[in-house]
């Protein structure tokens, strides 16, 4: 999946006056690389990632996903989108909390009308591939937050994602289970050929990255 | 149905609730049997003495606990009806016999058996029958020779309510009339008018009813919406999620509706148990009758028909409830919940 951006823009009403958030960002996601989006808080990374990972719309410009205006696009056809050609990872994982580890896991494919068996044999192959095979009946409750982060890797990854936007996906663990999510990443990146796009402050993230973009106040500026 | 096919004959200034006066009025057996007897146009006339049991400062109870019927022993089919007795039971041999048949709820409260003697009033009369209806009336009823109803009571050749069954081909109306115009201390009322005296009275409990209903209708609803809103809002990130990572609108739409129908399903369960055993609570309240003897007969107290109702109406006002907070979770984004999150 290609993703480009052009004159990207994002602004809120925040009472009486307007604040951008992303401004006129131009970005081309091409190859299956790991790219990061680097950059102080409020400096518009998050919002930079929902708007590529059509969870936003934005005020003004462009996203392209292959060519294809996303702009052009119905509700419907982003929820497809989002569904098998994306896998997202969050900050503080959205695990649903009702659900067992290897449910969730099964939760995007459901949504993509796959078979029972075929949604328990991958979730069971991924969990296992996560190493928590032994974890696939806890509810998000039992796990530990490394645990729970590689559930929600494990659901990114159910359908076969062309890319993986993750934002912050570090942001709630200590450095050793952040080291292992980083190389979880990277190995997603390199073994599967998906693109993954994270939105990070953790500096361990970048020297594993192809490439890096800054964000300053909602503008970007890209570093190899 | 008491006095089906008959007009009763009361006396003026009774209070007559349908076909029972439940207040004043006496009427002398003897003269007032044989003037009904001469008008044209009867063709049987049944002295009946009714007795509502009063309260322990001679009130009559709002909701008699118990009653008593004196009736002539060869008219106890007209007046009643075919009713069954209990195994081994029989109706009163003749006029001067201490025999009465008892009501079943009364006889289960005091555990009255075929073959018993009791006391009333001073007096022991013999148990020769138990009633095998589910008649409320005749539940709470005793039922005895009219001779011995009015000895025990002490109203020596008085009755209350005269029943007389109009010929074939005489109208029940026409009857009435003419009973009217031949005997100026009684009123006769035909079927429909005993049925016409309560019927504004039903009608208005029915206004009232449908009244709180709706009220009570609207308060559920507006209830149930606002704690399925609330529910939907404390859990938005889930529904965010579930947004991003493509579920349909529908989808969203339906699990919000389809909680709210099964808490209807289980609210409806609970509800409609503790609704009847609440008005089996009250009927044993207002009745000093021990709940567990209305057991029985929950299903005549609160008709399946009425609980089907209430449960569909409950699931029906949780499914509506449900719909303005599964709009709100469809509209729920990842992009907007984490913004205000952080």
């Amino acid at each position: 999946m290609n993703i480009r951006t052009v004159n990207l823009t994002r602004t809120f009403r925040v009472g009486s006056s307007e604040i951008a958030a992303v401004k006129a960002v131009n970005l081309e996601l091409k190859e299956p690389k790991l790219f990061a989006v680097i950059g102080p808080s409020g400096s518009g990374k998050s919002t930079l990632l929902n708007l590529m990972g059509l969870n936003d719309y934005p005020t003004s410009g462009n996203i392209f996903v292959d060519d294809a205006d996303a702009s052009q696009l119905s509700g419907r056809e982003r929820r497809r989108i989002r569904n098998t050609r994306m896998g997202f990872i969050f900050q503080t994982f959205n695990l649903f909390p009702t659900l067992t580890a290897l449910e969730n896991v099964e939760l995007p494919m459901s949504l993509a009308n796959k078979s029972q068996e075929v949604q328990e044999e991958k979730a069971l192959k991924l969990l296992e591939r996560l190493g928590l095979s032994n974890r696939r009946d806890h509810r998000p409750k039992q796990l530990s937050m490394g645990e729970m982060q590689r559930v929600a890797i494990a659901r990114a990854l159910a359908n076969n994602p062309e890319v993986i936007v993750a934002d912050e996906p570090t942001g709630e663990l200590d450095s050793r289970t952040a080291r292992e999510i980083i190389i979880l990443l990277q190995d997603v990146n390199e073994i599967e050929k998906t693109m993954v796009v994270v939105a990070t402050h953790d500096e361990k993230i970048i020297d594993v990255t192809d490439k890096v973009y800054t964000m300053q106040d909602g503008r970007l500026k890209a570093e190899d | 149905m008491l006095f089906n096919g008959q007009v009763t004959v009361v006396s003026k200034d009774a209070i007559v609730v349908q076909a029972i006066p439940i207040s004043g009025g006496m009427l002398p057996e003897d003269s007032t049997v044989k003037e009904l007897v001469n008008i044209s146009g009867v063709a049987t006339v049944t002295p009946v003495l009714f007795v509502t049991s009063v309260g322990s400062q001679g009130m009559v109870q709002a909701v008699p606990v118990n009653f008593t019927m004196g009736i002539p022993v060869d008219d106890w089919g007209l007046v009643l009806g075919p009713i069954p007795l209990r195994p081994s039971g029989h109706f009163p041999a003749n006029d001067s016999s201490n025999e009465i048949v008892a009501g079943a709820s009364i006889a289960d409260q005091y555990n009255w058996t075929v073959g018993i003697d009791i006391r009333v009033n001073g007096y022991t009369l013999h148990v020769s029958g138990v009633f095998d209806t589910k008649m409320a009336l005749l539940n709470r009823c005793l039922v005895m020779p009219l001779t011995l109803a009015q000895t025990i009571y002490n109203y020596p050749q008085s009755v209350n309510i005269i029943a007389v069954k109009p010929l074939q081909n005489i109208a029940q109306q026409n009857l009435t009339t003419a009973i009217k115009q031949r005997i100026g201390y009684v009123s006769a009322l035909t079927e429909t008018e005993r049925n016409d005296i309560v019927q504004p009275v039903l009608d208005q409990v029915q206004t009232w009813t449908l009244g709180i209903e709706a009220v009570v209708f609207v308060m559920s609803l507006i209830l149930v919406m606002t704690v399925t809103v609330m529910s939907v809002s404390e859990r938005r990130r889930d529904f965010a999620t579930l947004d991003a990572i493509g579920a349909p609108m529908s989808y969203i739409f339906r699990v919000v509706v389809i909680e709210t129908l099964l808490i209807g399903v289980l609210g409806g369960i609970i509800g409609v148990a503790f609704g009847s055993l609440t008005a089996l609570m009250l009927a044993s309240f207002y009745t000093s009758i021990p709940v567990t003897l209305f057991f029985p007969s929950v299903l005549e107290i609160v008709p399946p028909v009425y609980m089907l109702e209430m449960f569909t109406a409950i699931v029906g006002i949780c499914c509506l409830g449900g719909i303005i907070p599964a709009v709100n979770a469809m509209r729920m984004h990842i992009a907007e919940v984490l913004r205000a999150e952080y």
